[in-house]
This record gives structure tokens, C-alpha cells and sequence, in this order.
């Protein structure tokens, strides 16, 4: 198999990154992130820790992104531009959480009839290295989801890791394509593949779409949602939370119009007009996020909103997290009439 | 719905004009807007555009009929948005997209009585599908439409209401309002009790229901007391929208949108969702 020295790793970074901005999980602060190698230092990088603060859905779903221009002349009024990136990409280092979690965005944005144009001219133009998960993290619970941690779906590129090398395995034409530009810096080697530890963190997710649907009434949603402080933050590092609002910035006679993410845990996401709020309460807002990952999500696309990258179990200031809320659920005994 | 596409970009919208006002009461206005060329796209009844004065921001409005050359949103002043939109006059430029959702099941109600429940501006909807029965009379049965207001001051389409409709064949016309009124010599009474009090006959027929979400919940009962079975009663809803193409997230009820599956529902069909609207 091609593969490189791990010591070699800021060299092969250097090269992709020299024509394609790539973005490498790398420390900033007391967090980490996907973001570009050409921006951050090198000693920022972040390859063995497990997974960053952030997913990396902002590279094809980004936290803020222009739409179109407008201006406005008196009763006049035009568009005067749309915005797509429609730049080349490499995202390096996927594991196979955040690479499950790109195909439920893609389920959101690119199926059902209509497609979105940013997300698709983004997520055309990304090629992405994934790499084996050898040693998941005490929080990750992929393989209770449906998650291989070995698993290549998803990678243009899957590294496979031993203790000194990085496998390279190309998988696709985009993998290929990179393969050409690494030839000189790759070297064939015989490389004997570790098994992955496997996750040490379980659920139960067997049946459990089929018993929420009798599950809207249940007083369980009170109880889980009692301590729920509305922040958010579970919807912001989630890979699978794709809500976006869309708002104007207005200059006077001309702005823009821009989308951004949302959370359905804020009572003014669901506010209307005129003041009816179909979902007032904590609980229901609450309940709202769960079912939508555990069941309407299901429905809908036939997987879970759910990669169990443990991301919600690490931030939750009240780890009212995906474990424990899908251990809690698994407990309440539902009347069968 | 359309194919999987990428031609255009689905959240940018068109402009169009803003060729009449039509002030209905005193917090709702008839907005007339078109292309140069009429119509800025085919919009069935029912199926919902969003509207945008491009400096304040957009909102998702049903169409209330869409004419030959123009389509009409009768649009209440309750918020930001719609107080601009309130101050605009003829020939201001919007934006315009869509049109998104289903739309009102025309074709398979044809041959049916139709029964239209509206409470407020809910009838802005109704009215799409109404003049949609009366431009293709025989196609449909009886038509009886059930429309009521706060007040008579907020008692839309006064005109179409009290002489256009009530003019058509076999059609009947009862308007009523919440509270006596000193020259108000009609009904009043609630728009579900007064619907038990006429009690019609739900033979052959079909209900089609839009309004304030208490009413809807409270007529939807009262349908089902006067023998109404799930699959003859429609309802249309409403909920906050960003998107319009099923992406954005917030109005779902349970794994289905209320911009892309809905707006227009059947009871049969709401009942195996939550009651969340």
C-alpha cells in the first residue's frame, strides 16, 4: 500500500494545501477545529487528539454565508448577485462520525426535491481524507449508530494508521487525482492494518424510532428537559444540525441578504408573527430536537440525525446528552394499548 | 414538487411588482403584484410564496388568487415585515419565490360539495380554492362557505362575501362575528358553534378549513361531531418558515414539513403526526 511517514505529515500538508485549501483539525485556544493549514501553525496541530470542539459541517454548511446582493433605488429594487463558492476544498483527517454526518446533510440538502445550490457547489468541490478511528474516545458512541470506525464510506482517501505510517488508500476519482500529486512523497509499503478498540461507550437504539412514535405524550420529556438551559450548543457542534435562518443586512439602499445557523432550542425559532408559538415551552423544544434525530429524522431519510461523534456528550453544560437521553428513553416502559 | 434540479438557485428570489392595493379592512391589504410579462411563475391554489421587501426581510404568504396576469396576497399587518409592507405603495418592487407546497387536492374534489370553513384572514387561502370552484362551476357541487371575523371591521372580502359569491349558483354564504354589533344585524356567534348550529350534511362532501389555530382545532372537533370522517376534511396551516424547501428546519411537524408535505393537509393524515401548530 502507498503510504507516508507520520513524520512526514507537515510535508504532505504543505503539498495539498500548496494548490487546494485544506483544512486539517488543528488546536485554537482551549478548542479545536477543522481549519486551514495554510493559516494556523504547524504546532497547532491536532491530528491525535479525537474529535475537535467543532464538526467540520461549517466547510460545506457555513456558520455564515451571503446569499445574494440586493440594492434598492427608490420603488426600485435588484438582485445584483448570488454567491456559491465554488472553490476546491480537502477536508483531512475525517473520522468516519463526521463523514457519516455529511451523508445526513446531504440527505437534508440535496434530496427531497429541491437542491441547494451553496451546499452543492460546496460539497462538489470537497474531497475528503478520511482516516481509520483506532482508538475511539471515552464520549464516542459511533458504533451504537450504525458507525464502522474503520468503516471507508464517505472517504475520497481513507489514511490507515499504524505506529509509525499513514496508509494512503484512495478510494475514489478525487482520491485519486490527490494520489497523483503526492506520487513523489508516497512510498509502496507493506502495512499490517490495526484493529480498531471499538467504542466502550453503548446504546440501545434497536426498535427505538417505532416506540417514540408513541412517545410524543410521555412525561419523560418534562424530566429530561427540567435542567435543559435553552443554550444551544448542542445544535451549534453537532454535525447532523443543519436548521439555518435567513436574514438581511440592510445598508440603506443596498445589503445583502445571508443565511446562518439556528437552534431549535431558542423560543424565537418557531415565534411567528402575530405571536402564536407552536412550540412555547422548553419541553417541546426539546422534545423537538430528540425526536427529530432519533425518529423524524429516520422517517424522513431512513438513518438517525445522529453519528455519535459524542461531541453533545463533551459540551452539554448539563450533559443532557444523546446517551443519556437515548438510555432514558430505552427505560420508559410505554402501555402497549 | 420539482425534480431534483440545480438550474437556479432556490432561495434567490425574482422581482416583481406591486401593480394594485386593495385595502380589505383596516389591518389587512390585498397586494396585486406582477412581472412586465403578468404571472411571475404558475402558483395552483393553496401553495404558498415568499414575499420580500429586500431591505426589511421575506415571509411566507399563501396565495389568495392567482389571476390570469398577477397574483394577490391578502397579508394582515402583525409584525415587521407585513407593518412595511403596509406602507408600500403601487409600483414598489418585491422579491419573489416559490411557489412552494402542495396546494389545495382541486381535482380530486371535483364532483364533491364543498364546505369552507375560514375564521380572520384565514379565508386569504380559502378564497384561492373558492374562485377556483366558481371559474369551473360545474365541476363541483354545492358550495357553502362558513367565514367568520372578530368584528365587521375585520371581515375581509366584504364585497366578494355579501354580492360575487352569494350570486353563484347553488351556493350559500354565512358570515358571522364574534361579538353584537350596533349595526350588525347577521350572526353571531363562534365560527364552530355556528358550523354545529347549520349542521351540514357530509354527504359527498368536503371540508376545507383555514384560520387562527384554535379555530382549526375547535372546527376540526366539530366536523367530526356533525359525522365528517378524517379523509373529507382539509385543513391548511401555517408555521415559521425560512427556506420554503424543506431545509431550514423550523416547521416541521414530526418528520414532515409544512413548506414542502404541507401546507394543506388532510385530517386523516394529521393524526398521525403531533399536535404541533
Amino acid at each position: 500500500m502507498k503510504s507516508f511517514a507520520k513524520s512526514a505529515i507537515t510535508v504532505v500538508l504543505d503539498r495539498l494545501a500548496e494548490q487546494t485549501r485544506t483544512y486539517v483539525p488543528m488546536r485554537d485556544g482551549v478548542t479545536s477545529n477543522f481549519s486551514p493549514w495554510s493559516e494556523r501553525r504547524a504546532s497547532d496541530l491536532a491530528l491525535n487528539s479525537l474529535n475537535t470542539t467543532f464538526s467540520p459541517k461549517g466547510i460545506v454548511f457555513p456558520q455564515t454565508e451571503r446569499l445574494y446582493d440586493f440594492a434598492v433605488d427608490g420603488q426600485r429594487a435588484d438582485i445584483s448577485g448570488t454567491h456559491a463558492e465554488t472553490g476546491e476544498n480537502i477536508l483531512f483527517g475525517a473520522r468516519a462520525c463526521d463523514r457519516k454526518a455529511f451523508a445526513a446533510l446531504d440527505q437534508v440538502f440535496l434530496r427531497r426535491g429541491y437542491v441547494d445550490t451553496n451546499y452543492k457547489a460546496r460539497r462538489d468541490g470537497l474531497t475528503v481524507i478520511g482516516r481509520d478511528c483506532l482508538q475511539p474516545g471515552p464520549f464516542c458512541f459511533c458504533d451504537s449508530m450504525g458507525v464502522d470506525p474503520m468503516g471507508a464510506d464517505g472517504a475520497d482517501v481513507l489514511l490507515h494508521e499504524t505506529t509509525e505510517e499513514f496508509g494512503w488508500e484512495p478510494l475514489t476519482e478525487k482520491g485519486q487525482a490527490l494520489t497523483l500529486r503526492l506520487n513523489d512523497l508516497l512510498t509502496e509499503k507493506e502495512l499490517i492494518r490495526p484493529e480498531s478498540a471499538g467504542c466502550r461507550l453503548e446504546v440501545n437504539v434497536a426498535g427505538l424510532p417505532e416506540k417514540l412514535r408513541g412517545m410524543f405524550d410521555s412525561p419523560v420529556w418534562d424530566e429530561l428537559s427540567t435542567f435543559c438551559m435553552n443554550c444551544g450548543v448542542c445544535t451549534y457542534i453537532c454535525p447532523v444540525c443543519h436548521c439555518f435562518d435567513i436574514q438581511v443586512m440592510n445598508n440603506g439602499s443596498s445589503g445583502c441578504r445571508f443565511r446562518c445557523w439556528d437552534s431549535c432550542m431558542y423560543p424565537e425559532y418557531n415565534l411567528m408573527a402575530g405571536g402564536h408559538n407552536p412550540r412555547e415551552g422548553k419541553r417541546d423544544r426539546f422534545r423537538n430536537r430528540f425526536l427529530h434525530k432519533l425518529e423524524f429524522f429516520q422517517e424522513r431519510y431512513g438513518s438517525f440525525g445522529c453519528s455519535g461523534c459524542g461531541r453533545c456528550l463533551v459540551t452539554c453544560p448539563h450533559s443532557l446528552n444523546m446517551v443519556l437521553v437515548i438510555n432514558r428513553l430505552g427505560e420508559v416502559k410505554v402501555d402497549a394499548s | 414538487m420539482p425534480p431534483d434540479c440545480t438550474c437556479q438557485n432556490p432561495l434567490v428570489p425574482s422581482i416583481v411588482k406591486v401593480v394594485e392595493i386593495v385595502d380589505e379592512t383596516y389591518d389587512i391589504k390585498n397586494f396585486y403584484v406582477a412581472t412586465d410579462q403578468g404571472i411571475p411563475f404558475e402558483v395552483l391554489p393553496g401553495q404558498l410564496c415568499m414575499v420580500s421587501l429586500l431591505p426589511v426581510g421575506e415571509g411566507m404568504f399563501s396565495v389568495t388568487w392567482q389571476a390570469e396576469d398577477h397574483l394577490q396576497f391578502a397579508i394582515r399587518r402583525v409584525g415587521l415585515l407585513t407593518d412595511a409592507l403596509h406602507e408600500i405603495e403601487i409600483g414598489q418592487e418585491l422579491g419573489i419565490r416559490g411557489p412552494y407546497g402542495n396546494g389545495f387536492p382541486v381535482r380530486q374534489c371535483e364532483g364533491k360539495n364543498m364546505l369552507f370553513i375560514g375564521g380572520g384572514i384565514g379565508l386569504a387561502p380559502l378564497r384561492s380554492f373558492i374562485k377556483h370552484c366558481f371559474r369551473r362551476r360545474k365541476r363541483y357541487g354545492q358550495i357553502q362557505v362558513l367565514y367568520g371575523a372578530r368584528s365587521v371591521a375585520d371581515l375581509c372580502f366584504k364585497q366578494e362575501l355579501s354580492v360575487e359569491w352569494p350570486a353563484q349558483p347553488e351556493t350559500r354564504i354565512f358570515t358571522t362575528i364574534d361579538r353584537p354589533e350596533a349595526d350588525w344585524d347577521g350572526k353571531v356567534a363562534f365560527v364552530p358553534a355556528y358550523l354545529e348550529e347549520l349542521a351540514p350534511d357530509p354527504e359527498n362532501t368536503v371540508a376545507v378549513v383555514c384560520g387562527p389555530p384554535i379555530m382549526i382545532t375547535l372546527a376540526l372537533k366539530s366536523l367530526q361531531k356533525l359525522g365528517f370522517k378524517d379523509d373529507q376534511v382539509i385543513t391548511t396551516l401555517e408555521g415559521r418558515m425560512k427556506c420554503g424547501i424543506g431545509k431550514c428546519g423550523r416547521c416541521n411537524i414530526g418528520s414532515e414539513y409544512i413548506c414542502l408535505d404541507g401546507p394543506v393537509f388532510d385530517l386523516a393524515h394529521l393524526r398521525h403526526l403531533p399536535p404541533e401548530w
